[in-house]
Order: structure tokens, then C-alpha cells, then sequence
């Protein structure tokens, strides 16, 4: 799933200054699940932006609501009367549906409330590990399900790289070595022999840096 | 900093009380009961459990002007 | 043994005999004076000399700049090239401009990561990695080929080098690393700086087994200590580096004044023992900006004067 890090009360009050009507709009899906900017935490952040307003003596009638999704267009329909009254809205979904949104509703001013972090997995309660970079072109079964562009700072095809230490990687004792991780695990599948397959020079082109990319499928389109 | 402002003397903080059904709302009632007076700052709402507190709860009990939220269960 | 190249370096490695080999680092700044001074300072006693590419990621003069201060010297550059500041295009692009000046050596590395460097907020490229960066040049020089695939006017001709840690976790890959990078291209070998010995033994002895001492010649690394402090700084802040407690014992149990001379003394004992490692075939000094002490450890190792080839 997408996980996000919310921005700062002062950092989004910075943001919505001038406005009268503001709309605090969370998205209930994956940014909900790592207790970003979900329906609850837009609840929450209008709630403590009321309160800043309080104490800055400021004029701003800020609500909130929120959706499912921000990145489909069926879930709008019921709030669309909620954002047509707000002359700003604070989207608390990752970048992605803040440019939906944007997109929908092209004559509204629109700010993010948080910070889309990575793709990444909830290791445990309050802890959200980054898994996958997206590049397109899925090497993980190379890598012993482990995908070290991702997971490598260095996002080495064949590693690991000198600064190897006790299972860490070289910039952080918190971070593991993707690359022992992927030794561990070929130890573990009795593959180990499979570390010396040379990994070829990767085609970066289905990744960004072949441009913005795009999925078009005629079979299930309506 | 601001300095915080001199609280006066007679002042008493508005108290917002949230209490779980089966134990500390049971002994308010209680209290109540035996003719026991409390503290007429204090205010309480019942809750199911205090598993029920959202924490939205609290952040609109501060905006309405409470000074101090108070949670048994 | 047939050597592929014009390097100095490959033909002397070939003839059999042990090769030497340092480094200097390029100053952070343009005035070129302090490549001509270190290189003037070590040219009789090495046999080619490194120049580092932004070595810890901090900025510099850049090394082929540097390489090419060298080479108009007269001296053996071998050209460091780092896969976290370039893509495919500028990577194969300074192959040419270095192959242009006949630097005739390179070694392909991956480079620290940026978030040691003075520019920790930047971004890094990583378009290869080393190992791939072995397998252009090699394609580059043995089929005259581009990444893409068109021909190459007159391809560089470069010995191409790779590093290895032996001291690097985990321990059971590091010779199976080894023979991947073999398998990429690496025709020769500078270790990461050797103070655990017995550690760096054992790991010549797996390379031996696997028979890849006949396949890569391995310069062993060794970077003189200046002083217990450096010592202790290696070995509890450097990532991949082994530094023995006894190496910070012996180092700490020497007035401060005599610590240097105790590391240069160590440095020159370690390459006596590892003369007698079978497999060894040169050594790769790096006196981090210390490069006055090179003549020095070359001449009373025993690897002065130089071969003439």
C-alpha cells in the first residue's frame, strides 16, 4: 500500500491562510491504514486546526470529510456538495489523490495534508517499511523475493557492496542489508549456488525514467 | 515563549469526565446514591468502556473550551 | 601470460613480478598543484597510481581531470569510476574521454553512499553497479561495443580492475563474490585495507581452492595507521572494515610521537606476510593523505626499485 507521514499543524495552517471555508478531506484507504490521512485523521487534523485558529484569533470555518478512495471517480459523488462549499480543501490523501482531486475539481485550490513517504508494508503496529519502487520491470524473482532496488540505498543489482556490516547496511544500523537478506533467504531455499548469476543491466525505461507511465487495458475498459 | 497568563484565585477548571459503564460511572452513581457531593466543575459522560474514548472526543471537548479531560474506566 | 593492454600495470603483473600500486585523492579545489606534488612524490615507487572518484562523497576535483595530470606527467593513472554520480551514457562517455588521453587502466566501483558526503541531500544514480560497469568496459574494449550495441571508433584499451572486501559481511559471499566480479570482467583486484590478517588468510585460501588466484591478479590493500586514534576510528566508524583490538593495542601502547612510525612499522610487517600468501600478487598501498611515506614502505618492503617493463 501507498504510506504517508502527515505534515505539521504549522505547516498546513501556513498553507490555508487567506481562505474562509477550508475542508479538511481524508481518504479512507491505504493512508487510512497507516494512520495518515484517513476520514479519522482529517477529523482530527480539522479539529486541531480549529483549535489553532482559536488560538491565533483567526476567522476560518474548517470541516471535514472524506472518502474511500480519492483515486476513483465513483466514491466523489456524495461529497461533492461538501467540496463545493469549501473555498480550499487540505487533502489528506497521498499525491496521488491530491491530483485526482485537483483534476476533479479544477477551479478549487487544494493542499496537501501529508507527505507521501513510499510503497511499503505495515511490519507491525505503527511500523511502515518501504517494499517496492515500482520500476516496471519486476526482477524479484532474481532476488530470492527481495527486491533490492527498493531496499539497497545503493540500488545495486548485484550486491552487496563493501559497507556490508553484521546484516546492516552501511548508511544505518537500523537498515538491514537487502542484500544479506536476499543471501539469507537463498541459504535458506538451498539456491545460494544462484548468487552468481550476474543480474544484466536493467531497463530503467519502464521506470520513471521512461516518463510518466500508463496502463490502458480496451479488455475490462466500459 | 508567551508567559502563561496568572491564574486567578477563585478559578476553577471546567472537568470533562469520561467514565466506563461497569466500574468508575457505577461508583459516581454510587457516590450519588449515598448522597456523596462532588465537584460541580466536573462533568461526566458515560461511555460503554473507555475502549469507546476516541481521541476526536477529547480534541472536541478542548475546542468547546474544557480545561481538562479526565478518563476512568 | 598475455596482456590485452598498452597498461604498465598489466604487462608487469604479467611478467610475474609483485606490482605496487597507490593513491592519491584529488584536491577540493581547481589548482591541480597537489596531484603534481603526490604524484612527483611516489612516481619511482609505484608502479601505477589511483585516483579516487569523490571518495566518500565528498566533492572534488574529478578524477579523470586528475588521471589526465598524471598521465601528461608520464605516470600510470588508474582511473576510479563510481556508479553513483553517472549514468550509462556519462559512465561510457569518460571511458572514451579517458581512453582519448591512453589512461590504460580503470576500476569500477559503486562508491560510498552520497549520505557520507558534503552532499548527503542529493541525489544518487546508480544506472549499474559495479559488476555491470566491469561488463561494459570489457564489452566496450574486447567487442568495441557500446551499451547499445553500434561499434566503437578505436576502443579503449583498458585493464580493467575491480575492489574486493574480504572483511565485508556476510563472509560465505565474499569469495563467491569474488568470482562474480571475475565473471563480469575484473582482470585484476585491490582489496579493502588488510589489518586482520589471519581473516584476510583464510579468505586467499577459499580463493585458492576455487582456483581464482589464476584467474585475477589481487593486489593486497594496506593503508598505514597514523595513529591509535585513526585506528580506533577505523575500526568502530568505517563500515567494512576489520581492525584487530591487537592493531589498536600495539598502536595505543606507543607514545603518542612514535604511533605513525608504529603504523608504518605494522604496514611493512603485514606486507612481509602476505608476500608468503600464495595468490597475492602485488600490493596496493593507500596513505591517506600520508602519500611522503610511500618511497618509504616500498623501500623497506623490499619492493624498491621498480620493475622496468
Amino acid at each position: 500500500m501507498i504510506v504517508g507521514k502527515q505534515k505539521s499543524i504549522d505547516e498546513v495552517w501556513a498553507m490555508i491562510q487567506g481562505y474562509k471555508k477550508v475542508l479538511v478531506f481524508g481518504c479512507n484507504t491505504c493512508v487510512a491504514v497507516c494512520h495518515a490521512g484517513g476520514n479519522k485523521e482529517a477529523e482530527v487534523m480539522a479539529s486541531m486546526l480549529r483549535m489553532k485558529a482559536k488560538q491565533e484569533n483567526v476567522d476560518i470555518d474548517i470541516q471535514d470529510s472524506g472518502i474511500e478512495r480519492q483515486c476513483e471517480h465513483e466514491f466523489f459523488e456524495s461529497v461533492t456538495e461538501r467540496i463545493e462549499w469549501a473555498d480550499a480543501i487540505v487533502s489528506m490523501a497521498c499525491g496521488i489523490g491530491v491530483q485526482f482531486t485537483a483534476e476533479k475539481f479544477s477551479t478549487k485550490p487544494l493542499m496537501p495534508g501529508i507527505n507521501t513517504t513510499f510503497l511499503g508494508a505495515t511490519e507491525k503496529p505503527g511500523v511502515w517499511t518501504e517494499k517496492c519502487q515500482a520500476c516496471g520491470n519486476c526482477i524479484l524473482g532474481m532476488t530470492a523475493g527481495i527486491c533490492p532496488i527498493a531496499r539497497c540505498a545503493k540500488r545495486l543489482m548485484n550486491g552487496p557492496c563493501g559497507g556490508s556490516t553484521k546484516g546492516k547496511c552501511e548508511i544505518s544500523k537500523d537498515l538491514d542489508c537487502a542484500w544479506q537478506l536476499i543471501i539469507d533467504r537463498l541459504t535458506a531455499l538451498n539456491r545460494l549456488n544462484e548468487y552468481e548469476t550476474l543480474i544484466p543491466i536493467k531497463d530503467w525505461s519502464t521506470d520513471r525514467a521512461g516518463g510518466p507511465r500508463k496502463v490502458v487495458r480496451e479488455d475490462v475498459m466500459v | 515563549m508567551e508567559e502563561p497568563k496568572k491564574i486567578p484565585r477563585d478559578w476553577e477548571p471546567d472537568i470533562l469526565a469520561f467514565a466506563c459503564h461497569y466500574c468508575a460511572f457505577a461508583a459516581a452513581d454510587l457516590a450519588g446514591v449515598m448522597r456523596l457531593s462532588y465537584a460541580p466543575n466536573v462533568k461526566i459522560i458515560r461511555l460503554p468502556c473507555t475502549g469507546k474514548l476516541d481521541y476526536i472526543y477529547v480534541l472536541r471537548a478542548f475546542e468547546q473550551g474544557v480545561d481538562g479531560v479526565f478518563c476512568a474506566g | 601470460m598475455n596482456v590485452k593492454t598498452p597498461s604498465k600495470l598489466e604487462k608487469i603483473l604479467a611478467s610475474g613480478q609483485l606490482a605496487v600500486t597507490s593513491e592519491c585523492g584529488p584536491p577540493r579545489g581547481s589548482d591541480p598543484e597537489g596531484i603534481i606534488k603526490k604524484g612527483t612524490m611516489i612516481k619511482e615507487y609505484v608502479d601505477a597510481i589511483n585516483i579516487t572518484d569523490n571518495q566518500t562523497s565528498v566533492t572534488r576535483l574529478c578524477s579523470l581531470a586528475s588521471c589526465i595530470r598524471l598521465k601528461l606527467m608520464g605516470l600510470e593513472p588508474v582511473l576510479q569510476m563510481v556508479t553513483r554520480d553517472r549514468n550509462r551514457i556519462a559512465l561510457q562517455s569518460d571511458i572514451l574521454g579517458a581512453a582519448s588521453f591512453d589512461i590504460f587502466n580503470i576500476l569500477c566501483l559503486s562508491g560510498d553512499h552520497q549520505s557520507f558526503g558534503d552532499c548527503a541531500t542529493g541525489q544518487n544514480v546508480h544506472d549499474l553497479d559495479s559488476m555491470q560497469l566491469l561488463q561494459v568496459v570489457r564489452r566496450m574494449r574486447d567487442e568495441g561495443k557500446f551499451i547499445g550495441g553500434e561499434e566503437i571508433k578505436r576502443p579503449p584499451r583498458m585493464f580493467v580492475g575491480a575492489a574486493a572486501n574480504p572483511f565485508a559481511d556476510p563472509f560465505e559471499i565474499r569469495v563467491p563474490r569474488l568470482a562474480k566480479k571475475i565473471a563480469a570482467g575484473a582482470e585484476f583486484i585491490q582489496t579493502q585495507c588488510i589489518y586482520n590478517l589471519d581473516r584476510f588468510e583464510e579468505w586467499m585460501k577459499r580463493v585458492r581452492d576455487r582456483g581464482l588466484h589464476e584467474k585475477v591478479y589481487i593486489l593486497a590493500g594496506l593503508t598505514p595507521m597514523k595513529s591509535a586514534g585513526m585506528a580506533k576510528y577505523m575500526k568502530n566508524r568505517v563500515p567494512g572494515m576489520d581492525v584487530p583490538d591487537e592493531v589498536v593495542k600495539r598502536l595505543s601502547g606507543t607514545p603518542k610521537d612514535k604511533q605513525a612510525d608504529e603504523g608504518i612499522n605494522i604496514c611493512i610487517e603485514s606486507i612481509e606476510r602476505l608476500k608468503q600468501v600464495e595468490g597475492v600478487r602485488g600490493f596496493h598501498i593507500m596513505a591517506i593523505e600520508w602519500e611522503e611515506k610511500v618511497p618509504e614502505i616500498v623501500q623497506r618492503a623490499g619492493l624498491y626499485p621498480r620493475p622496468v617493463v
